[in-house]
């Protein structure tokens, strides 16, 4: 995919459609997850490609994979939306439902192999890691908002964060 | 309260990571601290790799008048130009990839001379494969071996054809190293319960050649197939989950695999 990147970098549309088609299911779910609006989430995922086609000159190999420097944009761009004041009310619905976090859209096209094994990874971890990663990355609250919803201090929390980040981290072997 | 140094800062890494801060004098606070941190700069950068491996797992198909949108959108929006740091030399920043997907992603020139016969359109797929190949990190590295001596095959061959399901399958196949690799892009997914079973059609008889692995991307990672000899044609058929000996349905693709 970085090599790609360069291409696209260079004002290349054929690199991107096929950078599209890799990366368009895996920034439209992240986004979904997030912002559950389907409307909503397809303007932001349209907003996080074009971003990449745009700035694909900015990217820094030395900071990271192409993969990791486009979901990371698709994840502030979610997370930018649904923290925005218009947003707030629709949130405040939501905290009801977001507990276990839902897997929707039953004919959604799976990354299965690895959703598997992200899964194994995630169950690998204590229970509060878990709900604190999954409502900080899918759930996209602050780790202030995490906190009150678990009823657990700061301190405690971005603890708990890093911990089960570095253990998903060496489950997945993430280099 | 906060010191500017010390554990108190250290341990934002993973909130940092996952977005989690919403102050945004805090997150000042934290980026000014990763400057002068190197060890705080790449637990950031791991963690924000298995951040990314969480997103996509969350992986869905997007809406598919999506893709025409936006590459409509970026035809008609001017990209930004590189940034300079003047302190570099101009050529650097290409060696100084982070890990080593650099190595890995040498092949693809390679490749492309390889299947010289093959369509612009093959060699993009192709490209897309390698991609795929390199990216699916739950493929053993055995297989990814074996995958890359297929298309690096000076006889590698590279075939795409749709099934009468549509979608296409795109096969690389090399004769001198008996094996064959197979994608496939835009098939819809088997019917409830069912897979799909790949099938080598001998003259002498067929044989079962493995199912193919779930659809993710509107793509099939890449299944290798070994074992064929000339003559053979490919096969793809319906079946009940879990494959069957012989196929028991008409076959939505029949290949032939051209010495």
């Amino acid at each position: 995919m970085d090599g790609l990147l360069a291409k696209v970098a260079r004002g290349d549309e054929n690199a991107f459609a096929v950078l599209y088609d890799q990366l368009a299911g895996p920034v439209y779910g992240l986004v979904r997850r997030v912002v559950r609006d389907p409307a909503q989430s397809e303007e932001v995922a349209q907003e996080v490609l074009l971003e990449v086609w745009r700035t694909a000159a900015r990217f820094d190999p030395a900071k990271g994979s192409a993969a990791t420097w486009a979901m990371t944009i698709a994840h502030r761009r979610a997370v930018d939306r649904v923290r925005s004041a218009t947003a707030a009310a629709e949130r405040e619905k939501r905290t009801s439902v977001l507990l276990p976090p839902a897997d929707d859209v039953a004919d959604a096209v799976e990354a299965s192999l690895e959703r598997e094994r992200v899964r194994r990874c995630l169950d690998g971890l204590t229970e509060l890691q878990r709900e604190s990663i999954t409502l900080a990355y899918y759930g996209g609250y602050s780790y202030r908002e995490v906190a009150e919803l678990l009823g657990i201090t700061l301190g405690t929390i971005k603890t708990r964060i890093r911990d089960g980040l570095i253990r998903l981290r060496d489950c997945m072997g993430v280099t | 309260m906060m010191r500017l140094f010390g554990p108190d800062l250290h341990v934002l890494a993973g909130v940092y990571a996952l977005d989690g801060i919403d102050d945004d004098a805090e997150r000042s606070r934290f980026e000014h601290h990763l400057r002068r941190c190197q060890q705080c700069a790449d637990e950031v950068r791991e963690m924000s790799a298995t951040a990314t491996r969480l997103g996509f797992a969350a992986t869905q198909a997007p809406p598919p008048q999506m893709r025409e949108r936006v590459l409509a959108a970026a035809a008609r929006t001017r990209q930004l130009p590189p940034v300079i740091d003047h302190a570099r030399p101009a050529a650097e920043p290409r060696q100084r990839r982070a890990h080593g997907r650099s190595r890995q992603a040498r092949p693809l020139p390679r490749l492309a001379w390889g299947v010289v016969a093959a369509s612009v359109v093959v060699i993009v797929v192709l490209a897309t494969v390698l991609v795929r190949v390199q990216s699916d990190l739950n493929k053993s590295r055995a297989q990814q071996i074996a995958i890359t001596r297929v298309i690096e095959a000076p006889d590698a061959r590279a075939v795409t054809q749709r099934t009468s399901l549509g979608g296409t399958a795109t096969v690389v196949y090399s004769h001198s190293r008996h094996a064959l690799i197979l994608t496939s892009a835009h098939l819809p997914p088997p019917p409830g319960g069912k897979v799909y079973e790949l099938w080598l059609l001998g003259p002498p008889r067929v044989r079962a050649a493995g199912l193919l692995p779930a659809t993710a991307l509107g793509h099939t990672s890449p299944v290798i197939v070994k074992g064929f000899v000339p003559g053979d044609q490919l096969g793809m058929t319906v079946e009940p989950a879990g494959g069957t000996n012989r196929p028991t349905t008409t076959p939505i693709l029949v290949m032939p695999l051209r010495v």
